[in-house]
């Protein structure tokens, strides 16, 4: 009970800072290189989650419960997930959609948690925006490192239903939502063609 | 006449062979379209070998090695080598730069070698990216695709990696007329080739500790998600000077599926 108060309490502090930090230097980015709202909205992911998920105490569960809430608040996990897929998708009963979506979150969820874990100073910087269609924009960034040169990230960001919702990450070039995609299918394709073969394959990951 | 004479020729034979082949061959689309970027994988079990061996090569002896020079070695000496790596290619860079018609990043590639061997002391030093000269690889690969050669199909070559039957020929003929490599050649020491060659690969694997580890942990089938993996980063890389370019296309197929 005290442990569980005291990680609620670090989070609510975390919190604060973050909205505090944020108030702060949101207007001073947005002054000094006039971002436009889908290039600001990363830039704030950038700085909330470096800012409550790179602490190198929080433990493994806190960590993941954060991510999981900025991963849902911030990505359309539903069009990502469904992408990943791709065609397989129709072919999925209502069950395995259900079942297999909870299977993408938790991976994607573990897979961030354990990046911020191993994270060493990196820091995200915005540099545009451009639309992309009707409802999308790809933000340019870059993620600036202590050692090695910078690397180039692009966000692909949708305004759906009023809000902002990351669709995808292009990192040098590599769209993860599409590796995931030929790397799920190939799962299926050598699990004799169907769904069940990747959600066997993702329910024995989990552990 | 002379061997190295007849190694120029026959290069610059080669090359025009494969510039008029080019001629002929279709454009490669810029669109993909709805397709995300795919290669035909016609010789998958060969290929998954020699995957899984080098895969095996690389966690026993590779990236050991990568890391004890990470370790060993301060950044700035890792980088020194880096630019003496990149001066070395320069030739290849100016060559393959105006193969495809690029006169001004050719004219910046010479300018960074002359600089870069000169006053940045053999190449140790690069002088030239402080000026605004910045480095930009080009391959014969990239070359072949932008006379509209396409990728054929995927290719694993063994202990270089990821390749396609169309970047794997711009490998061969890069080292080829490499002018290390002939020099190296000409006089009887070959060592000298190879241990660039290896302090090359040991550069390029130490700057990718972090990415490939996390693929390996990250993937269901790491096979495939290299696999995917290259296929963009290449595809971006000959769409652009800047990879900027790239997500345009590369997530365009989220957009069929969720129209």
């Amino acid at each position: 009970m005290i442990k569980a108060f005291s990680g609620y309490s670090l989070f609510v502090a975390a919190f604060c800072a973050a909205l505090f930090s944020f108030t702060l230097t949101a207007p001073a980015i947005a002054a000094d290189t006039s971002l436009s709202p889908s290039a600001q909205f990363v830039q704030n992911l950038g700085n909330t989650a470096l800012m409550s998920l790179t602490g190198k105490n929080i433990n493994r569960k806190t960590r993941e419960a954060r991510v999981r809430d900025i991963l849902q608040k911030n990505f359309d996990v539903q069009a990502i997930g469904k992408f990943a897929l791709g065609t397989y998708w129709r072919d999925a009963s209502e069950t395995q959609r259900k079942e297999y979506m909870g299977l993408f979150e938790d991976m994607i969820v573990q897979t961030y948690t354990t990046r911020f874990e191993d994270y060493s100073g990196q820091q995200l910087k915005v540099t545009g925006s451009t639309p992309s269609g009707s409802t999308d924009f790809i933000v340019d960034s870059q993620v600036i490192q202590k050692d090695g040169p910078p690397v180039n990230l692009q966000w692909r960001v949708r305004s759906k239903d009023g809000g902002l919702h990351i669709v995808d990450v292009v990192v040098e070039g590599v769209s993860m939502s599409i590796t995931q995609r030929s790397d799920f299918s190939s799962v299926i394709q050598n699990g004799g063609g169907t769904v069940d073969a990747l959600l066997s394959s993702l329910r024995a990951r989990k552990g | 006449m002379s061997k190295p004479t007849f190694k120029i020729f026959s290069t610059v034979l080669l090359l025009s062979i494969m510039a008029s082949a080019a001629a002929y061959a279709k454009p490669v689309s810029n669109n993909a379209g709805n397709t995300p970027q795919q290669i035909s994988d016609p010789i998958e079990p060969v290929n998954r070998f020699i995957f899984g061996f080098n895969d095996i090569l690389d966690r026993v002896l590779i990236e050991p090695l990568a890391k004890g020079y990470n370790f060993v070695l301060p950044q700035f000496v890792r980088d020194s080598v880096q630019s003496f790596m990149h001066n070395l290619q320069s030739p290849i860079i100016v060559a393959n730069d105006l193969l495809q018609g690029k006169i001004g990043n050719a004219g910046v590639a010479t300018a960074r070698f002359v600089i870069n061997s000169t006053i940045g002391i053999v190449g140790l030093v690069d002088v030239a990216s402080t000026q605004g000269l910045k480095y930009e690889d080009q391959d014969f690969g990239q070359t072949l695709a932008t006379w509209g050669v396409g990728n054929g199909f995927y290719i694993v070559l063994p202990i270089l990696g990821p390749s396609s039957l169309r970047d794997a020929t711009g490998t061969f003929t890069d080292s080829y007329a490499d002018p290390v490599r002939i020099i190296a050649d000409n006089t009887n020491h070959q060592w000298i080739y190879y241990v660039r060659e290896g302090l090359q690969g040991l550069d390029n694997r130490s700057r990718l500790i972090k990415p490939i580890d996390d693929m390996r942990r990250n993937s269901l089938d790491y096979y495939a998600a290299a696999r995917s993996a290259y296929v963009q980063h290449r595809d971006a890389l000959i769409r652009g000077e800047k990879s900027d370019g790239a997500p345009n296309n590369a997530a365009a197929g989220l957009d069929s599926d969720h129209p």
